[in-house]
């Protein structure tokens, strides 16, 4: 869980970019989450477990392309072959992470606080995606998840929602300031409203 | 801008991938003995051929996986995408 803001020092509340004789409804909403646990899972390629076996706050572990294991508490987001991001507001998930996977098949690394998390809520969101990221999002749907670029920056998209579009953008800690100026950028023209 | 077919995410812009080397080059044997001519062409010598190459791209800002991509170094058509253990 991250307690400390990442965009405290950026993040100010209020409206901006192009706002004026806008309804309040039809702006972009960018707000930032702290309140998440973040897990890496990774199964060793020597690994011979099945996964299906594997049963996370309910949910299994899924090896397909772009797709999100999800229920009202605990996201699972397919990031490559044997490799999973586990994103819970339920803290409790940790004791009982580590007695489910055995040492040997499984390396499982905590980046609760090394990721920084935007959430952009509106139809506009995606637009505001396009302009810096070259992924095609007319292929990604609800619970689907995809890891790109936006201007130069590693990022992780997780579309919650897709009507109106609801989507959570992970990046580096270290890069959340930049990402957050990008995408508020990006956002002026179709107004924002930060929450 | 190019696009790559990652073998394991699907079609991707040219800005998730980084170029990682010609994918023809085998290293020596592990607990050969290897003469210093060896070492040094397996280390340094590379062919830049015009026309068809096979070469490791990895998908840096994507899944993390590297494979193997045969391209021509003229037009910069993508013939075929490949997982590492897998051959032409």
């Amino acid at each position: 869980m991250t307690s400390i803001s990442v965009l405290k020092n950026v993040h100010k509340k209020g409206l901006f970019g192009d706002h004026e004789n806008k309804n309040e409804d039809s702006l972009i909403k960018v707000s930032e989450r702290k309140n998440l646990i973040i897990f890496q899972i990774v199964q060793y390629k020597s690994s011979s477990i099945s996964i299906k076996d594997i049963n996370i706050d309910g949910l299994t572990l899924n090896d397909e392309t772009l797709k999100v294991s999800n229920n009202n508490d605990t996201r699972i987001l397919w990031c490559g072959p044997k490799s999973w991001l586990l994103v819970s507001s339920k803290k409790d998930l940790l004791n009982s992470i580590n007695s489910l996977f055995k040492e040997s098949d499984f390396a499982i690394t905590d980046l609760s606080h090394s990721r920084a998390i935007i959430e952009l809520e509106g139809n506009n969101s995606v637009e505001v995606l396009k302009k810096g990221c070259p992924f095609n999002f007319n292929e990604l749907k609800k619970n689907n998840c995809v890891n790109s670029v936006f201007n130069g920056i590693t990022i992780t998209i997780d579309i919650i929602e897709d009507n109106p579009n609801k989507i959570r953008l992970f990046a580096l800690r270290s890069f959340g300031e930049s990402l957050y100026h990008s995408i508020t950028d990006a956002s002026l023209e179709f107004g924002y409203k930060n929450i | 801008m190019l696009h790559i077919k990652c073998p394991y995410c699907g079609t991707r812009s040219q800005n998730e991938f980084a170029y990682g080397g010609d994918a023809t080059i085998k290293r020596p044997e592990l607990n050969k003995e290897v003469s210093d001519k060896e070492w040094d062409t397996f280390v340094y010598f590379r062919k830049s051929p015009r026309g068809k190459h096979l070469e490791f791209w990895h998908h840096i800002s994507g899944c993390r996986q590297w494979f193997k991509v045969q391209r021509d170094t003229t037009t910069h058509e993508i013939f075929k995408t490949l997982k590492p253990n897998e051959d032409i």
